[in-house]
């Protein structure tokens, strides 16, 4: 339970990160929370030469309002976004945050990394595919910055370069009458999802769903967007047959695996059954009514 | 002195709900653990672990590793096994000859079996070298079911010819007259009590420091039963039982796994006697732990037949039954006797017959936990008293009253000769009905259930025996060399008056510090904080007998015990001299506290004279003291010996345990329509261990034993593949309870003293079986209607879905009612 041997260098800026990372060439990796690189590490799956440390890194963590946008700095920690008031006006955001693992993975854990690591069973990717968030990198050769959707291209790969750091993520304020909401269900605290849902949606006259971004995570190689899930929706009323109809098209869309969280099947009727509960309470939220939602554990209600 | 402490109620500190005195040491890290300790030239030690569940050994090649930097040794299993003997066996005949050395030999019959050790003189150096030990396997075919083992077509220990390592019948009462006369008779097919381990917070851990001169050895080590292991390993190690000292410190919990960690200990050994002396430490990891320390015993049950009166009431019952103890037996055959401890459970029934066989797999060898080998019996019980309630449309609380003991029939002795001393079955079930609201809920239910929702609720009766009788170990083999139970304790005055206890116990979490310190503030009437307790095993430093340590369910009952005693001896001893200086009878005596501290008065007067007074008296101003006086020594030794007999062997009859705890728990859950996720709407757990010593310590127990029982119900299960890879040797694979998944408990209790403890005090902590009978018999009252039989200790979302989309990968068992006459 110790890594191979490695270097540590601390970068004081992001610019000296940046220039780190292309010295070190493949050798180097970033060092955000740690909390996917570190037990990899000890676990001796992952054997960086170098790591470079973001943590000391000012501004990198800064979570603001600007331009009708939330820009959340890569190093933002989970348990920053779960209490910070201004990610709260967007309630998937909250769902998200707050039901990673535990309190110490969540203080330690960041957006950033979250959404470097690509994890297929890491629940910011999903939710911020809802929201149509942008990633914004720096690299050796400047600044880009791309919709999350084109940014995580496979399970665990993404577009960045080599020596390209994920520096924040923007998520632009959703509209009124928009709601959202992310359940995950899981088998205990410190355990990644078995199927999650992540549904943002918006309401015209008539409780007509106008918009809605349907992602499910944990059933694929990335997290899946079920088409026909949304298509069952968009433009008709929110009822509870367009709700089921929905969930049995996301329910067919999931491609999961049979592993310790589940058997194939059972995570397909895990899916329906979350994917059921987010539009729900993403509707109501969207009717302005305040519900809780977020993740599930087994046993208790 | 600490002015917080509580006053006591009616004089009497026996019974408070204090605070445990060794939380805030440990909740602030200033514990010591074996982690903790960083000796002068401590070396590391690292197994090499073997990939395979079951395969020959061909090839061990160290050169490598031996070159690596910081690496002084590499241990094989040839190598070791040429300077130590195998390790004795408990039992006789075809366990005998199981060959149980520390480290794999000529084949691995385990997933993270080891095959090899490095030492060096960093953890991170012995890592590294670890990783260039070369090993070459060929493959077997691994036995992984125990019924599948009985075929003997593949054997783990290939010397045996069988992978049988023990079979009995046990039979008592008139087994065929009773199913001649029943009224009905109910037949269940295959059930399975699956595999979990124990999740303590600290793995294990060892420090092994060889001494040349003296030729002995001292460990220091998380192991829970140290007098036990040392018997192990002198044989093993060729040295004189004299020549090992064990200790330990604070250990992070156990519940039981931690008992049979002496194959680590004798490498540990070996590798410091190689190396001079040098100490050497060996810390596992939680996945060697998940691996390769200990599992609880799996068991199958076999065409079970149960023979009923027209009322309901069972009359005898017959089963066959498979234990798994993995690839070494080690403690066991035990498990295959103490299950008879609760042979009839909470029930009445007087003909019982089963065929008992434990078999060897290739799975990781198993150890005592969390209710041994009787938690596997009962959740058995209370799986056939529910689906013959089910079956024979009886109430399911109804169908236990009307077999429960009665407690007017206590001390109840049961068909095999246990003595049950005491308990009320039925007001414990009257007490969590009150507190789950079981009238509310059973309205709900015929709401719930019309709306096609699954909705059940679910009885689990427990009895936690306690205080076990080692003279059970005869019924598996007739020659072993121990019966009965004792526990040492010693309580003296020292030099400055300080009253110390010495109790060389073993917790892990059981506040014994706490309990302790308040039986002697009972008997000398000084409060518990007054009291210097030193626990932990020391063979050169602490008390013990050869039944030292903390296993089954028996603190409040034999450690309490010797600590009374000592401390009634010591009180004896101080009045005697208090009379003597203060020149009064000892009857016109009183103990107490003054304002020189604690002390000895004249009842009615001031004439008294303090502690610090009276041990000098004997240590230091002696001369003051007459001859017929110089036995007093002020320190006190006690040795409790519980009152057994050693059992009747041929007909496998008699006391196999003093005191019986009770837990009546009651589950009312809800099946998710969407996730098919098993819920529980609400949970209550009542506890009988007799007089309660510390309340308070009492529910913490009852909660942590409810959370663990809980997790083995519906997340915890070794899942093996068919290559015998364990599939869940991480905490994100095995998934052990969190808070995130705990109900809210509603807690009650009742004390029904035991009148065969001098505190009316019943052993207890072991009761986390409790919640597998619960759930799943909650589970079947939500799924009874839907043909679901539940035969599986484990439940999950993904298996009741499975179950009720008919396509299981174990399909339930066929259950059949005869109804005659
Ligand atoms: C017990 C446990 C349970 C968990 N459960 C969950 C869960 O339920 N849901 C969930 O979503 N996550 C879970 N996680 C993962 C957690 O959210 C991690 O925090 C996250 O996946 C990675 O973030 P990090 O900051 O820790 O990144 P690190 O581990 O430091 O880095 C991860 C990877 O991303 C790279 N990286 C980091 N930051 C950047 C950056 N700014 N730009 C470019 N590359 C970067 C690193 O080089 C590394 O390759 C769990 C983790 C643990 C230990």
């Amino acid at each position: 339970m110790s890594p191979y041997p490695f270097h540590y260098h601390r970068a004081h800026t992001l610019a000296e990160a940046v220039t780190l990372l292309a010295q070190l060439g493949g050798e180097g990796q970033l060092l955000a929370g740690g909390q996917s690189l570190i037990p990899l590490m000890k676990l001796r799956l992952a054997r960086p030469g170098a790591l470079v440390d973001l943590n000391f890194v000012p501004g990198l963590s800064a979570i603001d309002e600007h331009s009708g946008e939330i820009r959340m700095g890569a190093m933002a920690r989970h348990a920053a976004l779960e209490d910070s008031e201004l990610v709260a006006r967007v309630p998937i955001l909250h769902d998200c945050a707050a039901g990673i693992a535990d309190s110490q993975v969540r203080n330690m854990g960041t957006i950033g990394g979250s959404v470097a690591e690509a994890d297929p069973s890491g629940d910011w990717v999903a939710v911020l595919l809802t929201l149509g968030a942008q990633v914004r990198c720096t690299g050796p050769q400047g600044e880009r910055i791309m919709p999350v959707s084109d940014f995580v291209t496979d399970a665990y790969t993404t577009m960045l370069g080599p020596a390209e750091i994920v520096q924040e993520i923007r998520v632009k304020l959703p509209p009124a009458k928009s709601g959202g909401a992310f359940i995950a269900f899981k088998r205990c605290a410190s355990v990644y999802a078995s199927a999650s849902a992540a549904v943002q949606l918006t309401l015209g006259d008539g409780d007509i769903c106008r918009d809605i971004h349907i992602a499910l995570g944990c059933v694929g190689l990335t997290a899946v967007v079920p088409i026909a899930a949304q298509d069952a929706l968009r433009g008709k009323p929110v009822s509870a047959k367009s709700i089921e109809n929905a969930a049995d098209a996301a329910m067919a869309a999931a491609e999961p695996q049979s592993d310790m969280r589940g058997s194939a099947d059972y995570k397909r009727v895990l899916v329906r059954a979350v994917v059921k509960r987010a539009i729900d309470i993403a509707a109501r939220r969207a009717r302005g009514e305040r519900v809780e939602a977020g993740h599930e554990y087994v046993a208790r209600v | 002195m600490n002015n917080q402490a509580p006053k006591p109620e009616k004089g009497t500190w026996v019974g408070q709900p204090l605070r445990r005195r060794e939380e805030g040491r440990l909740v602030r890290g200033q514990g010591l653990f074996v982690e903790d300790y960083k000796l002068q030239g401590m070396l590391y030690l690292q197994f090499v672990r073997s990939p395979y569940a079951h395969a020959r050994i061909d090839r061990v090649d160290v050169s490598k590793a031996l070159t690596a930097p910081g690496v002084l040794a590499v241990l094989t299993g040839a190598e070791v096994a040429a300077r130590v003997q195998p390790f004795i066996e408990i039992g006789p005949g075809a366990q005998g000859k199981v060959i149980d050395y520390p480290m794999a030999t000529d084949k691995v019959r385990y997933q993270g079996e080891p095959v090899a050790a490095v030492v060096a003189e960093s953890r991170n150096a012995a890592e590294d070298a670890a990783e260039l030990v070369e090993v070459e396997y060929h493959a077997l075919v691994p036995v992984l079911d125990a019924e599948l083992a009985l075929k003997n077509e593949s054997l783990v220990h290939d010397q045996n010819g069988s992978n049988v390592v023990w079979h009995g019948n046990f039979e008592y009462g008139e087994v065929d007259k009773a199913f001649q006369e029943a009224a009905n008779i109910v037949s269940i097919g295959r059930m399975h009590f699956h595999r979990f381990s124990s999740t303590p917070l600290e793995n294990n851990g060892i420090i092994a420091t060889w001494d040349p001169k003296k030729e002995s050895i001292h460990f220091l080590s998380t192991n829970s039963f140290p007098a036990f292991a040392a018997q192990f390993l002198s044989p093993a190690l060729g040295v004189g039982i004299d020549q090992i000292q064990m200790e330990s410190r604070d250990i992070g919990g156990g519940f039981g796994i931690k008992i049979t960690t002496y194959p680590q200990m004798a490498v540990c050994a070996l590798a410091s006697k190689q190396l001079g002396g040098r100490p050497v430490k060996w810390i596992e990891t939680r996945t060697e732990h998940m691996l390769a320390s200990a599992h609880g015993n799996e068991r199958t049950f076999l065409d079970t037949r149960v023979a009923l009166d027209k009322n309901g009431v069972i009359t005898a019952i017959e089963s066959r039954h498979i234990d798994d103890c993995g690839a070494y037996p080690r403690y066991e055959p035990l498990g295959c006797i103490i299950w008879a401890q609760v042979l009839p459970g909470a029930y009445r029934f007087r003909n019982y017959r089963v065929d008992f066989t434990q078999v060897v797999s290739n799975k990781c060898p198993v150890g005592p936990n969390r209710g041994y080998s009787r938690m596997q019996h009962l959740w058995f019980l209370e799986r056939v008293i529910d689906i013959c309630g089910h079956e024979l449309g009886i109430p399911t609380d109804e169908m236990r009253l009307r077999n429960y003991i009665r407690t007017e029939e206590f001390p109840y002795t049961t068909p095999n000769g246990c003595i049950y001393d005491s308990g009320n079955y039925a007001r414990m079930l009257e007490i969590a009905k009150g507190l789950v609201g079981w009238d509310g809920w059973k309205e709900k239910q015929k709401q719930a259930r019309q709306e096609g929702r699954m909705l059940g609720l679910g009885i689990g009766s427990t009895l936690d025996s306690g205080t076990n009788n080692f003279g059970q170990a005869r019924i598996i083999n007739a020659f072993a060399p121990y019966s009965g139970q004792s526990k040492a304790a010693n309580v003296k005055l020292d030099i400055y008056g300080e009253v110390v206890v010495s109790l060389g116990s073993v917790p892990q979490g059981q506040g014994h510090e706490t309990t302790a310190a308040q039986v002697v503030a009972e008997v000398l009437r000084v409060p518990p904080d007054m009291i210097v307790v030193r626990p932990g095993f020391d063979t050169e430093h602490n008390v013990y007998t050869g039944h030292t340590g903390t296993y089954a369910s028996q603190f409040a009952v034999t450690g309490l015990s010797a600590i009374h005693g000592a401390a009634e001896k010591l009180r004896a001893e101080i009045a005697r001299l208090a009379a003597f200086v203060l020149k009064a009878k000892e009857s016109e005596l009183e103990f107490g506290v003054g304002k020189m501290g604690p002390e000895v008065r004249v009842k009615g007067t001031d004439r008294s004279i303090n502690y610090w007074g009276l041990a000098n008296l004997v240590n230091v101003n002696n001369a003051e003291l007459p001859m017929d006086m110089a036995d007093i020594t002020l320190n006190c030794r006690y040795v409790y010996k519980a009152p057994f007999a050693v059992p009747d062997v041929e007909k496998k009859y008699g006391n196999l345990t003093l005191t019986y705890a009770a837990q009546l728990h009651i589950a009312v859950m809800e099946v998710d329509r969407e996730t098919y996720q098993p819920k529980i709407l609400a949970y209550a757990a009542v506890d009988d261990c007799g007089t309660k010593i510390n309340p308070l310590i009492v529910e913490g127990q009852v909660h942590g034993a409810t959370a663990h029982g809980i997790g083995a119900a519906l997340m915890e299960n070794c899942v093996y593949d068919p290559e015998g890879n364990m599939l869940t040797a991480t905490f994100s694979d095995y998934t052990p309870i969190t808070v995130m998944n705990m109900p809210d408990l509603a807690c009650g209790g009742l004390e029904t003293p035991s009148p065969f403890s001098y505190n009316g005090a019943k052993g207890m902590g072991e009761g986390g079986a409790a919640p597998l009978h619960t759930i799943c018999a909650a589970l079947q009252d939500a799924l009874y209607s839907r043909k679901i039989i539940i035969h599986d200790s484990h439940n999950s979302g993904d298996s009741i879905f499975h179950a009720l989309q008919g396509d299981s990968a174990k399909p339930a068992p066929a259950v059949h009612v005869e109804r005659r006459a």
